[in-house]
């Protein structure tokens, strides 16, 4: 078997007395498109600064295409693509300013960094703000700067905190044909979002957190058919069920396991 | 199409919603006065968890210690002034120890941001807040200014003093001098709304960088005009003074003093009169922070965003980044990036030319030779100094202006000390302009540096610069500070990094200046250049060492620089 992309080996970090993610053991295979999943505060987003170098694990490991995020930083990230939370964007640069400096910051000639510059600007659809500032661009505009960023050097592996959130239909669906796109040529994208329906068409594999700790992990189907077994399992010790039963969505199946499915509130009674 | 049908369930759950949803109780303004209160101290109580919190805690004990004990000794000299002028019956000079007062009041917020707190109006109102309540958490804010506190010391000071010498006054001074305190509180909030108004937005922004600076460089002009006017026959002074003293009259501190001296006089009428015209200027000054305020409270919409042009058919090219051959392709690009954040900066830009315009200061009308008529040797070595510390808000910050951006630089597959001397690099590419630029005017204004006076200041600056430099760099990732254009007050480095560069800044020019005396003592100005060439050499091995272990600084303190820097 072919070692995974992205590996981690008891990955924890702790803030204090918080344990945020606790023994995480990822294994993301070549070419997955994979969906972090996980309520607020699981633990996705410091998951994804640990595998991306912007926060230091407590303890534990990260392999990223079989080297040592710790000890291979700089030849790692050569390879890797970051939309962080926030975006990293530097604000008083024009989008082709900005594409410019990050594709040379990875490496590129000037004239290689210019012109990739100048197709992902048109790719994005920003091609008609070329002097508008970043820090004046609409949200969408610099999530699809950030991402357009982010895979300038043609990266192996993209990691992206939230790429859709706060983003309109028009702005995801360019994102979208950007991710299908590096699936295509056969890099790894991983990814937290809160959008399941979007992850669920997005994603051949899942991954979900939660109170720190890795709950489940594989393709949507087997997660679906590990939930169901156990649902079936279940039933026959207490009622039988007649007849199919409904192919359960990822919201179904993410709320399952993580047991965020409310019962009646008896709280609240002043609402 | 799916259509949801209202009228089922619509008039039911309203009926009931009245009354499910109604607010417990209506929120009083003390209360939220007092949440806000609270908020602040939360606020204050959890950023001594990091260390950067707890080093900004010990710079705001240190200074405010500095603005205490300026403030009881400028009330018992103000206090012991101001007893005089009433006891030898000079009442209306009062005026002067209520200009600087006024000056101080509404001048050193503006100029000393690093040490002024301002509140974020856009977050406060989604609170079901009232305008009064609002107005007042504005208002009470100011009333927090080290400036406000300071200035209310030094006005007591004046009252004591005033009363001290003719104690029936006492209660009409009291009174004059808190109408006085109440319009300075309102103009400096009035300033300071305004001001936020017009760094709402870029273009304004950079106007009111513009109109700020010039404000700050015609401050400079004080001191030589004071020279001139020093300098000529009392006969001509004393009209001058009385010019002034007319033209000063009709503004709050001028009414201010004559209120009091027309009572001292016995002349009520004056002195009411004088009153009910300061009391206006207090209204005028609510009136228009009233008008501002409002405007924000009823969520004025400032926005920035690009309008849409229409689309090109043509595939633009854009250009290629700079070509600089001695550079890796990353330290080019970080270079190349700094150099066109500050062009787009206009403060930034005007700091260029401040070097020049100080060389046109010194050269002031009332000397023949201006300030370095005694020691012309000295002109250019001072103008480099200067020059240096007018880096201070670039080097010892260096990733204010890259908020979250910073989260690349950690992101990107360059070692940090890479991108440290890109940014240090951008700097002394700025410092080596001013420094030429210093060496021209000294030439055009004075006259051509000797050989030996330029060497030693090359000399002096290869021991400096360094030095500043490597603390810069420490100092960028232990103290930092994100720079927000459009709050007023986040323009400036940390509290802590200030006085740190102030520290570092006053050892460099101390070691110089001791040089510079032994080369005088000794007439020979080579000892200068001599003396410098060691220190230089290890300055810059001290530069060197520190950038090596700035990797790893960096990764140890990343999580604090981008919560820091990257928090909105």
């Amino acid at each position: 078997m072919d070692s995974p992309t992205i590996a981690t080996e008891n990955l924890t970090r702790r803030f204090g007395e918080l344990v945020a993610v606790e023994e995480v053991n990822l294994r993301v295979a070549a070419g997955q498109f994979f969906g972090f999943l996980g309520p607020n505060g699981a633990g996705k987003s410091t998951t994804i600064k640990m595998l991306t170098g912007l926060l230091a694990p407590s303890s534990g490991r990260i392999q990223i295409l079989g080297r040592d995020l710790i000890t291979n930083t700089v030849e790692v990230k050569r390879q890797i693509g970051v939309v962080p939370e926030g975006m990293a964007l530097f604000g008083r640069l024009t989008g082709p300013e900005y594409l410019n400096f990050v594709g040379r910051m990875y490496g590129l000639d000037r004239q290689t960094a210019a012109s990739r510059a100048s197709e992902l600007m048109e790719f994005m659809q920003l091609v008609d703000q070329p002097k508008t500032m970043v820090t004046d661009y609409s949200h969408g505009m610099q999530k699809k700067l950030a991402l357009a960023a982010a895979v300038i050097h043609g990266p192996r592996v993209l990691f992206l905190d939230e790429p859709f959130e706060g983003v309109d239909a028009i702005a995801a669906g360019t994102l979208k044909a950007m991710l299908q796109r590096m699936i295509a040529r056969g890099a790894t994208v991983f990814l937290t979002s809160h959008v399941l329906e979007i992850v669920e068409r997005l994603c051949t594999h899942v991954g979900i957190i939660h109170r720190g700790r890795l709950v489940a992990q594989g393709s949507i189907e087997e997660l679906r058919a590990g939930v169901e077994a156990q649902a079936a399992a279940l039933a026959d010790t207490t009622t039988a069920v007649d007849g199919p039963r409904e192919r359960l969505t990822l919201e179904q199946i993410f709320l399952r396991i993580v047991g965020g499915a409310r019962s009646a509130d008896p709280e609240l009674s002043w609402l | 199409m799916v259509v949801m049908n209202h009228s089922e369930t619509g008039p039911a759950r309203t009926a009931e919603s009245n009354n499910s949803f109604r607010p417990d109780a209506v929120p009083r303004a003390r209360h939220q006065m007092a949440a806000v209160a609270d908020l602040r101290w939360r606020i204050f109580a959890n950023s001594l968890r990091t260390f950067h919190g707890r080093l900004e805690l010990a710079s705001r004990i240190f200074v405010g210690i500095a603005f205490l004990a300026g403030g009881i000794g400028g009330a018992i000299g103000l206090g012991a002034t101001a007893w005089y002028l009433m006891s030898s019956g000079d009442a209306e000079w009062l005026g002067a120890l209520l200009w600087p007062v006024f000056l101080f009041w509404q001048l050193f917020p503006l100029m000393a941001t690093a040490f002024t707190e301002n509140l974020e109006s856009a977050s406060l109102l989604r609170f079901p807040l009232t305008y009064r309540s609002y107005f007042c958490i504005r208002l009470a804010y100011g009333s927090l200014d080290p400036a406000t506190t300071v200035a209310s010391f030094w006005l007591a000071g004046i009252t004591f003093g005033v009363a001290a010498a003719k104690p029936r006054l006492f209660p009409w001074t009291a009174l004059v001098l808190l109408i006085f305190a109440i319009s300075n509180l309102l103009l400096a909030r009035m300033t300071f709304a305004w001001l936020e108004r017009w760094l709402a937005q870029r273009r304004t922004r950079e106007i009111m960088g513009i109109l700020f600076f010039i404000c700050i460089l015609s401050l400079q002009l004080v001191g030589p005009l004071i020279a001139y006017y020093g300098h000529r026959k009392k006969s001509e002074t004393r009209i001058f003074g009385q010019e002034l003293s007319v033209a000063q009259k009709p503004l709050p501190p001028g009414l201010a003093a004559a209120a009091i001296a027309r009572a001292s006089q016995g002349q009520v009428g004056a002195s009411l009169t004088y009153f009910l015209l300061l009391s206006l200027y207090g209204l005028a000054f609510l009136w228009l922070l009233n008008f501002r305020l409002r405007a924000e409270y009823r969520g004025e919409n400032l926005s920035e965003s690009a309008r849409r042009k229409p689309a090109s058919a043509e595939p633009q090219a854009f250009s290629p980044g700079w070509n600089l051959p001695l550079l890796s392709g990353a330290v080019a690009a970080v270079f190349e990036k700094e150099l066109r954040y500050l062009s787009r900066s206009g403060p930034m830009l005007f700091t260029l030319v401040v070097p020049l315009f100080m060389l046109l200061v010194f050269r002031s009308p009332g000397h023949s030779q201006g300030l370095f008529a005694h020691a012309p040797e000295l002109t250019f070595p001072l103008g480099a100094a200067y020059s240096l510390l007018l880096l201070t808000n670039l080097s010892y910050n260096n990733f204010g202006a890259d908020g979250t951006g910073l989260q690349f630089f950690f992101a990107a597959p360059v070692r940090f000390s890479n991108i440290m001397i890109g940014k240090n690099l951008a700097h002394t590419a700025i410092f080596v302009w001013e420094v030429a630029l210093v060496w021209l005017g000294t030439t055009v204004l004075y006259r051509p540096p000797s050989i030996r006076i330029t060497l030693a200041t090359v000399a002096g600056i290869l021991f400096a610069l360094p030095i500043d430099l490597a603390a810069g760099n420490i100092f960028s990732i232990y103290s930092p500070s994100r720079i927000e254009a459009g709050v007023f007050g986040r323009q400036r480095a940390s509290l802590t990094t200030v006085l740190a560069s102030f520290g570092i800044r006053g050892l460099l020019f101390g070691v110089a200046t001791l040089m510079f005396w032994v080369s005088r003592r000794y007439e020979n100005s080579w000892i200068w250049l001599l003396a410098f060439l060691p220190p230089a050499l290890v300055a810059c091995a001290t530069y060197a060492f520190t950038l090596k272990g700035l990797d790893q600084m960096a990764l140890n303190h990343r999580e604090d620089l981008i919560s820091q820097l990257s928090r909105m």
